[in-house]
């Protein structure tokens, strides 16, 4: 009995010794159960054989904070997220593998490869992305008898349309909801043909295509048509919307996901974010988080395979048909969740066109990140409470930006 | 005391426990030291290596000199920062500290529930400033309490002056004529005088005080009996005012011109949740001070201000020179609030020398470690000499 024993200890052990353990690094919170279940329904029994484990491992709090702790300490894991926003930064640290000749990207997103791109070296894989759309509120437009947003819609038509709602509506309703971020005025800067980097890298906010985006966006603001989230008590435009006072909102495809929990009786539709009268182009920003493999993990080899099959077609399906986010994926454009007609599937449909119509970037800020947008934040904040004018508040931010990217 | 009396032989039983003694010190003291060693010492010579560097936690350090502190005092974030740290650190220590003060003398009286008041005003103390952070976030937004409360406040000023001004009033007839029916009393020989000789006699015989609690309940129900019958009459109504919708949080203006709104938010809620430690200090120091000291003062007739001002403060000085201490080094490192409010507030009128650290230290990979060291020293240097110059003011007990 005890020799037995011994020797089904000896084989688990012999087991245990020869399962090679990839780490995982994400974000904690929902993250946390998605990745799980990616791992015991996908990735772990296809890997089984291999005797290859993936384990997730999410760092609770400041996500890039912990991850620029472990990687420069060495105790990061094998694979692990970066967002766009911070990939420039990371990158430069020497400390991400090059996927070149390791993992094929001709099925994904050009836009979504060329984020992760440095010096024509690929750093990370998208595992899904998202742009911005209009999502409307259908009840409210139609109390006030006002056609929705549409893809036709330009600047000048879509502000027109709310206007309209507004007015109709009375004081307790607005046309829009929009933040002091630009996080979303981007897109609209974007559509008048400016770029946050010019060929020699400099950032020209007195641009006058940056203006005209800026007077249309805060203008909105200050003729009542829309209204700041933090005006009523909100932290971001979907929680407005989801309150059922603003009769749009500019968000991607996460806001159904939160409608759906929030506000399950409320009836929205998507329309792609309106052209710039002038160029007759949307503008739109994409945001993706990557997985990226570790330069210095000791289990290379395993950890492309986990990210093979993170990034798999059979994954993004899973991911797509939950409808927790758009995959980064090509192929599943002609998906057949995208010919749906319920509201969520409309909504992940305009938001993945979103990536590829117009005056496209990725949010990201070379090194700079954060740092870059908080002049441009407060900018458009002085402006839209009304405490500064147009061309003050853009010097002002311009002469801030140009102290920020000195450092 | 240790006998260093003891005749010195390498055998002597007593020298051998003085032995034992001093190592089983140093075993109890081991795992603090070790931590100060490793975390404190270790990392404070690290960060002033680093900060003649130009670190970036991934490349090896290489020597700038002092090009990372003539960097940050061209930096205007920096500067904001130390402006907004001595700000919140003067601002805050001085609240926190006159605050727990009287709240601590006030809870040191023989009060019905007093164990109730005590645990419940020392809650904020133990519960996590990110969850107090969070409320107040909620309570100070635009369409908050904190707003709704002003909003009710403006719009019934009609009733709650009038409430005022009859309790007040109704208190003062009261008083008065309390204390004319006691002169009376008092007096038995007089029972035949005139009121106005009572009168005369008053200064000598006030048993009722202005603030008899009996009598204030009885001002306060009048009080409010007029103000519902002024409303119900119509002669009284609410005013029509604009609601009060300020933003406490996203804001640029500065009170007096140099105090950030924002910084006086987080301020308000530092206040709120340190009292209560510094209040607990100030109830032991009370409970110190000898009852001869207060009979003292009664015979000589002082009054309960004087009593406060000239027994109860000079003899909490120890625990008010440990209060400012603690609560100086605290507030010039506080980072945590301003970390949980993050974006919701504008940078610059949040910033503080902690934050800039931390935001310089951990930049999605492009650390600035360097830059961050030299503000730490910088940190640290401010810290001492604040400390050092708040021992001036209490020399009595620094050479005591």
């Amino acid at each position: 009995m005890r020799r037995s024993l011994l020797l089904a200890a000896a084989l688990l052990a012999g087991a245990a010794s020869a399962e090679t353990v990839v780490k995982l690094n994400g974000f904690a919170g929902a993250d946390v159960a998605i990745v799980n279940d990616l791992l015991n329904k996908i990735v772990n029994p296809a890997l089984a054989k291999e005797g290859i484990k993936a384990v997730f491992e999410p760092f609770q709090g400041d996500f890039n904070a912990a991850l620029t702790n472990a990687l420069s300490s060495g105790t990061a894991g094998d694979l692990m997220y970066i967002d766009i926003f911070v990939a420039p930064g990371f990158i430069k640290t020497g400390k991400l593998l090059p996927l070149n000749g390791k993992v094929n990207t001709r099925p994904f997103l050009p836009t979504l490869v060329k984020a992760f791109t440095d010096s024509g070296k690929v750093y990370a894989v998208a595992k899904d992305f998202n742009s911005l759309a209009i999502t409307y509120n259908k009840d409210l437009f139609d109390e006030a008898d006002v056609p929705y947003p549409n893809e036709n819609d330009t600047w000048s038509t879509f502000a027109d349309k709310l206007r309209k709602v507004k007015k109709a509506l009375g004081n307790d309703y607005y046309g829009i909801c929009l933040p002091a971020d630009f996080a979303r005025f981007g897109a609209f800067a974007f559509a008048t043909g400016w770029k946050t980097f010019d060929t020699k890298g400099n950032s020209n906010l007195l641009d006058p295509r940056f203006k005209e985006a800026f007077n249309f966006y805060t203008g909105l603001v200050k003729d009542k048509t829309a209204i700041l989230p933090s005006d009523l008590s909100q932290g971001w435009s979907g929680g407005c919307f989801g309150g059922g006072k603003v009769a749009a909102a500019i968000e991607g495809a996460w806001i159904s996901g939160f409608l759906r929990d929030n506000a399950p009786n409320l009836k929205y539709g998507t329309a792609p974010l309106p052209r710039n009268d002038k160029t007759k182009k949307r503008g739109n920003f994409i945001y993706t988080v990557g997985w990226a493999v570790n330069k210095e993990s000791k289990n290379q080899a395993a950890a492309l395979k986990v990210l093979d099959l993170l990034t798999s077609e059979k994954t993004q399906q899973f991911i797509l048909t939950e409808g927790l986010a758009i995959p980064s994926r090509t192929s599943l454009q002609s998906n057949a969740y995208f010919n749906k007609t319920t509201q969520e599937a409309v909504n992940a449909k305009v938001v993945f066109q979103g990536a590829s119509d117009g005056y496209v970037y990725g949010y990201s800020f070379k090194q700079y990140g954060g740092d870059w947008m908080t002049p441009v934040n407060a900018a458009l904040q002085a402006v839209m409470s009304g405490k500064s004018t147009t061309d003050e508040a853009l010097k002002k931010a311009q002469a801030d930006l140009n102290s920020v990217m000195k450092r | 005391m240790l006998n260093t009396r003891v005749k010195a032989s390498p055998k002597s039983p007593e020298k051998m426990r003085v032995r034992r003694d001093t190592l089983t010190a140093y075993a109890f003291l081991a795992p603090f030291l070790l931590t100060l060693l490793v975390f404190f010492f270790y990392g404070f010579v690290r960060a002033v290596y680093f900060s003649f560097t130009d670190y970036d936690l991934f490349n090896p350090p290489k020597f700038v000199g002092l090009k990372s502190y003539i960097n940050i005092f061209q930096d205007d974030k920096f500067r904001i920062a130390l402006t907004n740290t001595l700000l919140f650190s003067f601002v805050t220590t001085t609240l926190q500290t006159a605050g727990a003060l009287l709240l601590a003398v006030v809870l040191n009286q023989r009060i019905r529930g007093l164990m109730f008041f005590r645990s419940a005003y020392y809650m904020p103390s133990i519960t996590s400033s990110v969850v107090i952070t969070l409320v107040f976030l909620w309570l100070f937004q635009k369409k908050g309490i904190a707003n709704y409360l002003t909003t009710q406040f403006t719009q019934y000023t009609p009733h709650i002056v009038l409430f005022v001004v009859v309790l007040v009033v109704a208190q003062i007839i009261q008083v008065i004529f309390e204390r004319l029916r006691e002169a009376k009393n008092y007096v038995p020989e007089h029972r035949e005088a005139t009121s106005f000789d009572a009168l005369a006699r008053i200064r000598r015989v006030t048993y009722v005080h202005w603030s008899d609690p009996l009598l204030l309940w009885i001002s306060a129900a009048i009080g409010g009996i007029a103000v519902l019958v002024a409303s119900f009459m119509g002669w009284i109504q609410p005013r029509d005012v604009a609601t009060f919708d300020f933003d406490w949080v996203y804001n640029t203006d500065k009170l007096f011109g140099l105090l950030p709104i924002p910084l006086l938010f987080i301020i308000l809620m530092n206040t709120f949740t340190t009292i209560p430690t510094l209040m607990l200090f100030f109830l032991a120091g009370l409970q110190g001070i000898p009852t001869s000291l207060y009979e003292a003062a009664e015979l000589d007739g002082a009054t309960p201000g004087q009593k406060f001002w000239y027994v109860t403060v000079p003899q909490l000085q120890p625990v008010t020179f440990y209060a400012v201490t603690i609560s100086l080094i605290g507030t010039l490192q506080m980072f945590d609030q301003v970390k949980v409010i993050g974006d919701a507030a504008p940078l610059d009128s949040i910033i503080t020398l902690s934050y800039y650290i931390y935001n310089y230290s951990f930049r999605g990979g492009s650390s600035l470690a360097g830059m961050a060291s030299a503000a730490a020293m910088i940190l640290a240097v401010l810290t001492l000499l604040v400390v050092l110059v708040q021992r001036q003011f209490f020399k009595d007990e620094v050479n005591r």
